[in-house]
């Protein structure tokens, strides 16, 4: 069985052997001004262009992605199929709620929003003339419920969740009927693409993000744990891991979906509250902890018998205490540059996954159920060339950008580079 | 481990590669055919009566001829370019029916032979429909013999005491020579016989039957009964067969039991052990063969249709020969397989093809003109038309929804219409869809031509009643219309003014990127136009369709091709007992007119009672239908003899190749007896009706997802 | 050798082991997902479909159908009858699929092979130059692009535009280039970094620079003192990389039409076809056993300081 060779971190001298001692350690350590491995590897990434670079874009993407209700975007679920199918990239200005099916007021969303204002300020003020509270109350209360279902946000953007739905309405206080001509086209219902890509990038990467974590917080503990006890424990939980690679998990996907899609189990998971889309990521989280666990494992097999370990084990630290608290800690620059590897690969298995018909549904949209509509309609007797090409190319410059990154944290974390560049 | 070991090992490392590649790129060659086809998928099965699907009858129609064929009959229809087909002599040289309309008397072709050369006769038709009623072969098209005496009975298992019966021994052949009785191991298969006794059943002795506690689920119970019915034990009178198989009913007997489970406590030491006890019907008078080439079919029912069903796939002649040799599903194999059609299997590769060979011994073999035929299964709409563009495939069956625009304007694509509706169920047990108003209001609140000309797209019928447009003599009852207007009033009526207070209601499609679209649009349509909530759910095919049978759904998208040209195949979906009905709706009345219907010899009257019965479905809408399919194809201009039909048939046997240069092919066809057909197809080809004014149609599915889909319903 | 020897038989035993955990976990799996294999448009009377589940030994207890399927796997290598492609056995699936599934992956390895070895060890020599950005420009292009995309340009482009390939098929060698290609092109692109990576490690080393110091041609350095120790890291990636070419393979046989074992999955999972899926899983899991065991037994063979376990 081969060790996963990755570089040594130097051992932080966390823990003192006695009492006495570490004050005066500590004491010490204050008056010198040490670099910490973190601010070494900060100030070699700043140094890395390509990396920085990737980094200031995955900061923006993601704020993009975390604030795209507030953008004034057109709807990503409005379909214009009389006028807008196909259309190529243009940068014809757009009215939101112009479109004829939604009969909104005068042709424009805040004119159409006025009015229902107004229409639900008087009938509220009506309800609140009521004197019997009881009843008043119980009006209130049936009346808001129903309100909120008229609301002509859910016209134009279908389903929208509670923050959503906030930030829409800020979106609309600051830009009022404006929204982006639809510069990368628009798709076969007549949907604008480019909000599209946008409310898909915020889906992928949470997507991504949180089954990272989740395989994550899997494979660290595992191979933490594995690493710390050794022996034969160590023997028998990497030989199961072992085993887990040799089976086929797409297939283990795929039954999993059959079997969350079903309504029985829905129905239980609503109980607690939990949606389907999160089971998603977290069976994706759970079968990319392999890789993580075992360069964990590598990790902790080489810190356990440094000094602090030893020191921590003398206090009378638990096993526990000292895995969490002192092991895995330093083992995080290897885990954060294995992370920026890891969430390429599933926002690649979420597109995968859209391409079987077995990833996302309507009407929340992500980067692969896009790519998986443009590579429809890509043939040599048409060419919808903007269906596949934004998609596209927004995915690939995020999975670009986390792999320089992923490159440059290597290169800033590893001490070996420490003084060649 | 020493480094020359290590050494070795690299050498040894870079041979196995080497060898690994070559191996890799050793390839089979095999020629193309001369015509290749885009048949969507892999056909389940090359057993008629086991098939279902198109893909599958694509093959069987070109493997196979029944006592009739499909063939053009008449001149295109100038509008649509539809060219009318009718049920036409094959296998039969001829037929007469009877005054009442309720015999029909077939007479066979002398030179009619197995591509084995085995000669066909009337009792290959006994037996082929004896074995596609039989239980066991389960074939799903086993109602369209159900006005057969008997027929319905024997294929449904039931029998009760009095009846005459027949009993399967407990002792079919083995392939090894065996029987079961030697072995006492079961020999599933779908219709090999044991040794067969006739007689008339007497007494059924019943054990005691289980008690089952109030909480066992409905698959225990189910599970529990039939057990229980078979340890069952069968008492008959067993009659004397005479060595031309007729039985004496009213000869001497001999009484003796049967029972299927040998450990029944109601089973004596004398009773035999038997597969099924069904009544008889092959010998019940139901079918009659007076000699080899004479066969003879009595209905209960007039039914009009008969001949068109007569010409259908399931009810083809199988080959009983080759079936007794080999077994099910053995005998399908390419090596094993036998065929009566005008072509004969030669290969059959899954996920690939299915390679058509002409069959020199078929009776109208010198007016075949393709020698050899790929039927591909591939499933891709952008690489089949791909495959088009670069000349692997002659004809698509499926093109891409998104280019159906450009497609359209082109000379190789055909559109035309096709007897097949999609619709939503619904599921009237749910409140608040119980409420006829509600339904009618979803409904009329969808924008239908905005569906049909903006997604599905080349513009097609959209559906404001249950029956396609286009069935001679059936006079449609109005439907109704679209008004948002009017289902705003219905909605308010039921008590959810403006849409107020009515809870989502889930739309359940199998996973398609058409279905999605359309389930899409419809979301926002219904949102728009009524402020009713639409959840979207897709599921895959086997899930969907368990959901759809159980009732437990609010809306589910389906779909349904006629069976045969008549407003029966649409209507009797939604007879209470139907197994298609699905939605729990039911209606005495239009029960009984659909009774009336059947039993209705004058044509005229029959429509009306139809007619009258649409009208009840259309006021009640227990099904929301959106529009009339299109069939679609793209076939490349060399090949002749293709020519739009209302069931989307197109005879193999009809069709050749013009390769331009070869002047002598067309001298050929021309002189072929087939000519007539050729000519009415190639002048179909030479000026086909204008496109744009062609009843567009678009298959909004991506089917070739989903084979099954394909299969019964769209 | 003899270790090498307990090695494969503790492997064998570890593999037996896996195999059954998943034949164990699919059945369950396949048996929790609601619907059954008969599922059709066309309702089916009760007692018929009792009949069509003897016939596939449905209708016998979980425990016993669990058994009696182990039992026909081990003793007879039988795998079954497919319950959806009723002509077929799913052992006469798999031996029609598997040689071409097999091709595909077996050139579509070779080929990433030998490009990103290459490609991997000019970039790493060239370090620096615009040559190697434009090599690992393409190779995070190739690992950032996913491969049904991929396909679908390289159609346009190689079938349509420069007609060198024909679109789809399976029968000559042309037909398979294109989507070994494209399987291929992620797997190569890693390999590439791997091998940059790996290279660059090996060139800073004492005994490399004391190879240069001594004179020798710049070549032979890099081919028998460099090149070795690089490799290190991409013979252990090829055990997740025959995983990938696998599964890549469902979306290429797919796309091109391809009769591979790939395809059949989906449509076995989906639609019920519990034994055709049962086959397929097993098969895969033990190709990719094998694939990993030898993985490890290469790179220990290779790397003198590992040891086998």
């Amino acid at each position: 069985m081969s060790e996963s060779p990755s570089p040594s971190l130097p051992s932080r001298q966390t823990e003192a052997p006695d009492e006495a001692a570490l004050s005066r350690i500590l004491q010490e350590s204050r008056e010198i001004r040490g670099v910490s491995l973190w601010q070494d590897a900060w100030r070699r990434l700043r140094r890395n262009r390509a990396a920085m670079a990737s980094l200031v874009f995955l900061v923006i993407l993601m704020l993009a992605a975390i604030f795209t209700p507030l953008l004034p975007l057109q709807s990503p679920a409005d379909k214009d199929l009389n006028n807008r199918r196909f259309l190529p990239p243009n940068f014809d200005s757009v009215v939101m709620g112009s479109r004829e099916g939604l009969k909104f007021e005068d042709g424009r969303l805040t004119a159409q929003l006025a009015k229902y204002q107004a229409s639900v300020e008087q009938e509220r003020s009506e309800i609140l003339s009521i004197d019997d509270p009881v009843e008043r109350a119980e009006k209130l209360d049936a009346f808001e419920k129903r309100a909120s279902v008229e609301h002509p946000f859910n016209q134009l953007w279908n389903q929208l969740g509670p923050v959503a739905f906030t930030m829409c309405r800020i979106r609309v206080a600051i830009f009022g009927d404006w929204a982006v001509p639809s510069l990368f086209g628009t798709d076969k219902l007549g949907r604008d693409l480019l909000s599209r890509v946008f409310w898909g990038s915020r889906v992928s990467l949470v997507v991504g993000i949180v089954a990272t974590i989740v395989s994550l917080i899997i494979g660290v503990s595992y191979g933490a744990i594995a690493g710390y006890l050794g022996g034969t424990v160590d023997a028998i939980m990497m030989r199961i891991v072992d085993m887990l690679y040799s089976i086929p998990f797409i297939f283990v996907v795929i039954f999993l979906v059959t079997f969350l899609g079903e309504d029985s189990v829905k129905k239980i998971l609503d109980q607690y509250g939990i949606e389907q889309i999160t089971i998603f990521y977290i069976i994706i989280g759970a079968i990319y902890w392999l890789t993580m666990s075992r360069v964990v494992r590598g990790q902790v097999l080489s810190l356990r018998h440094e000094q602090f370990v030893e020191a921590a084990r003398t206090v009378g630290a638990s096993p526990g205490r000292i895995i969490f608290r002192h092991v895995v800690p330093n083992t995080l620059g290897v885990v954060i540059v294995y992370l920026t590897l890891t969430i390429p690969s599933v926002m690649l298995f979420e597109a995968f996954l859209s391409f079987l018909g077995l990833g996302v549904s309507p009407p929340d949209v992500s980067l692969g159920l896009l790519l998986n509509d443009g590579v429809e309609a890509l043939s040599i007797v048409k060419l919808f060339w903007w269906v596949v090409v934004f998609p596209g190319a927004a995915l690939a410059l995020t999975l670009f950008a986390l792999n320089f990154l992923g490159d440059g944290l290597r290169d800033a974390l590893d001490p070996k580079m420490k003084n060649r560049s | 481990m020493p480094p020359e070991l290590r050494r070795l090992f690299v050498i040894l490392a870079v041979v196995v590669m080497g060898i690994a590649v070559v191996w890799a790129t050793r390839f089979d060659s095999m020629p193309p055919a001369d015509f290749s086809i885009q048949n969507g998928t892999d056909p389940k099965t090359l057993d008629p009566h086991r098939a279902t699907g198109q893909p599958e009858s694509r093959i069987l129609f070109g493997m196979f001829s029944g006592l009739l064929q499909m063939l053009p009959d008449g001149d295109p229809d100038p509008v649509s370019g539809l060219q009318p087909m009718s049920p036409q002599p094959a296998v039969a040289k001829s037929y007469e029916v009877s005054d009442d309309k309720l015999t029909y008397t077939f007479h066979l072709r002398d030179d009619a032979v197995w591509s084995d050369g085995v000669p066909i006769t009337s009792e290959d038709f006994v037996w082929s429909w004896t074995r596609m009623l039989h239980p066991a072969t389960a074939c799903e098209y086993n109602f369209q013999l159900f006005s057969v005496p008997f027929a319905e009975q024997f294929s449904s298992g039931v029998v009760n005491v009095g009846d005459r019966c027949e009993v399967e021994l407990f002792d079919r052949p083995n392939p090894d020579g065996t029987t079961e009785a030697d072995t006492g191991e079961l020999n599933i298969q779908n219709f090999p016989r044991g040794t067969m006794l006739y007689g008339t059943l007497r007494e059924i002795r019943k054990p005691p039957e289980p008690e089952l506690a109030e909480d066992v689920t409905e698959d225990d119970r189910e599970e529990a009964m039939l057990n229980w019915q078979e340890s069952w034990v069968f008492v008959l009178d067993i009659a004397e067969e005479d060595e031309n198989g007729d039985i004496d009913w009213d000869g001497p007997t001999t009484r003796q039991t049967f029972t299927a489970d040998m450990d029944s406590p109601v089973a004596d030491e004398d009773t035999q052990r038997v597969h099924n006890v069904l009544v008889a019907f092959s010998k019940l008078g139901g079918m009659e063969t007076p000699d080899e080439h004479t066969f003879v079919v009595n209905l209960e029912d007039p039914l009009p249709y008969f001949p068109s069903l007569a010409a259908y796939y399931p009810l083809f002649p199988v080959p009983r020969h080759v079936i007794e040799k080999h077994g099910a599903p053995m005998w399908t194999k390419a090596e094993n397989i036998v065929s009566n059609g005008p072509y004969v299997v030669g290969l059959r590769r899954l996920r690939d093809r299915v390679r058509l060979v002409k069959n020199p011994r078929w009776f109208g073999a010198d007016s075949v003109a393709i020698e050899t035929i790929d039927a591909l299964s591939t499933e891709g709409q952008n690489t089949a038309l791909n495959m088009y563009e670069t000349g692997q495939i002659d004809w698509v069956t499926d093109p891409p929804t998104a280019l159906l625009e450009t497609l359209k304007q082109r000379d190789d694509f055909y559109a035309a219409p096709m007897l097949s509706v999609y619709f939503f169920r619904i599921n009237t047990t749910r409140k608040p869809l119980d409420d006829p108003r509600i339904r009618r209001a979803l409904s009329m609140a969808i924008d239908r031509q905005q569906i049909v000309d903006q997604v599905a797209k080349a513009g097609q019928v959209p559906a404001y009643a249950l029956v396609p447009p286009g069935i001679v003599g059936y006079e449609p009852p109005p439907g109704f219309k679209p008004d948002v207007d009017a289902a705003k009033q219905l909605l308010a009526d039921a008590g959810y003014p403006g849409g107020r207070g009515i809870p989502k209601i889930t739309l359940l499609y199998n996973t398609s990127e058409g279905h999605r679209a359309i389930a899409e649009v419809v979301q926002q349509q219904l949102q728009n136009n009524l402020n009713v909530k639409l959840e979207l759910q897709n599921m895959e095919w086997g899930s969907f369709l368990d959901k759809t049978n159980q009732i437990d759904y609010d809306i589910a998208r389906a779909g349904w091709i006629a069976d045969y040209a008549d407003p029966n195949t649409f209507l009797d979906l939604w007879l209470t007992d139907g197994p298609q009905n699905s939605t729990g709706w039911s209606s005495a009345e239009f029960d009984q007119l659909l009774k009336e219907a059947a039993a209705e010899s004058d044509a005229e009257k029959r429509m009306q009672l139809l007619s009258q019965a649409e009208a009840i479905w259309i006021d009640e809408m227990p099904v929301i239908p959106l529009y009339f399919y299109v069939g679609i194809n793209m076939v490349k201009p060399r090949i002749k003899g293709f020519f739009p039909s209302p069931q989307d048939l197109h005879p193999l046997h009809l069709m050749s190749i013009d390769d331009g240069s070869d002047q002598q092919t067309d001298a050929e066809v021309a002189g072929k007896p087939n000519g007539r057909d050729l000519f009415i197809a190639d002048r179909l080809l030479s000026a086909p009706a204008p496109l744009s004014k062609l009843p567009s149609i678009i298959r909004p599915t991506a089917p070739s997802q989903l084979p099954n889909e394909k299969v019964t319903a769209r | 050798m003899t270790d090498l020897f307990s090695y494969a038989i503790r492997r064998f035993g570890w593999m037996l082991l896996t195999v059954w955990a998943v034949y164990t976990v699919s059945f369950v799996l396949m048996r929790a997902v609601p619907g059954n294999p008969f599922s059709s448009e066309r309702t089916v009377p009760p007692a018929i479909e009792r009949q069509l589940r003897a016939r596939y030994n449905l209708d016998a207890p979980p425990i016993e159908q669990y058994t009696d399927y182990l039992v026909g796997i081990v003793t007879r290598g039988d795998l079954g009858v497919s319950i959806r492609l009723e002509d077929y056995t799913v052992n006469e699936v798999l031996a029609e699929g598997f040689p071409v599934s097999a091709s595909l992956a077996i050139l579509a390895l070779v080929f990433a092979l030998t490009l990103g070895v290459t490609a991997g060890v000019v970039s790493a020599v060239y370090r620096g130059s615009a040559g190697d950005l434009a090599l690992m420009g393409t190779a995070v292009l190739g690992i950032a692009i996913p491969n049904f995309v991929l396909a679908s340009l390289a159609i346009l482009l190689f079938v349509f535009i420069i007609p060198i390939f024909p679109a789809a098929g399976w029968g000559t060698l042309r037909q398979v280039a294109l989507p070994a290609l494209c399987l291929g092109a992620p797997v190569a692109a890693y390999i590439a970094r791997l091998t940059r990576a790996g290279m660059l490690e090996v060139l800073g080393r004492e005994h490399v620079r004391t190879a240069f110091a001594k004179g020798l041609p710049k070549s032979t350095v890099i081919l028998k003192h460099v090149l070795p120790g690089a490799l290190l890291p991409v013979v252990s990636y090829l055990g997740p990389a025959t995983a990938s070419v696998l599964t890549g393979s469902l979306v290429l046989e797919k796309i091109f039409a391809l009769p591979g074992i790939g395809s059949h999955f989906i449509y076995a999972a989906t639609q019920r076809d519990y034994t055709l899926a049962m086959g397929m899983v097993l098969t895969y899991t033990v190709l990719l056993f094998v694939m990993n065991s030898l993985v490890d037994l290469s790179y220990a063979v290779i790397d003198p300081r590992v040891k086998l376990q």
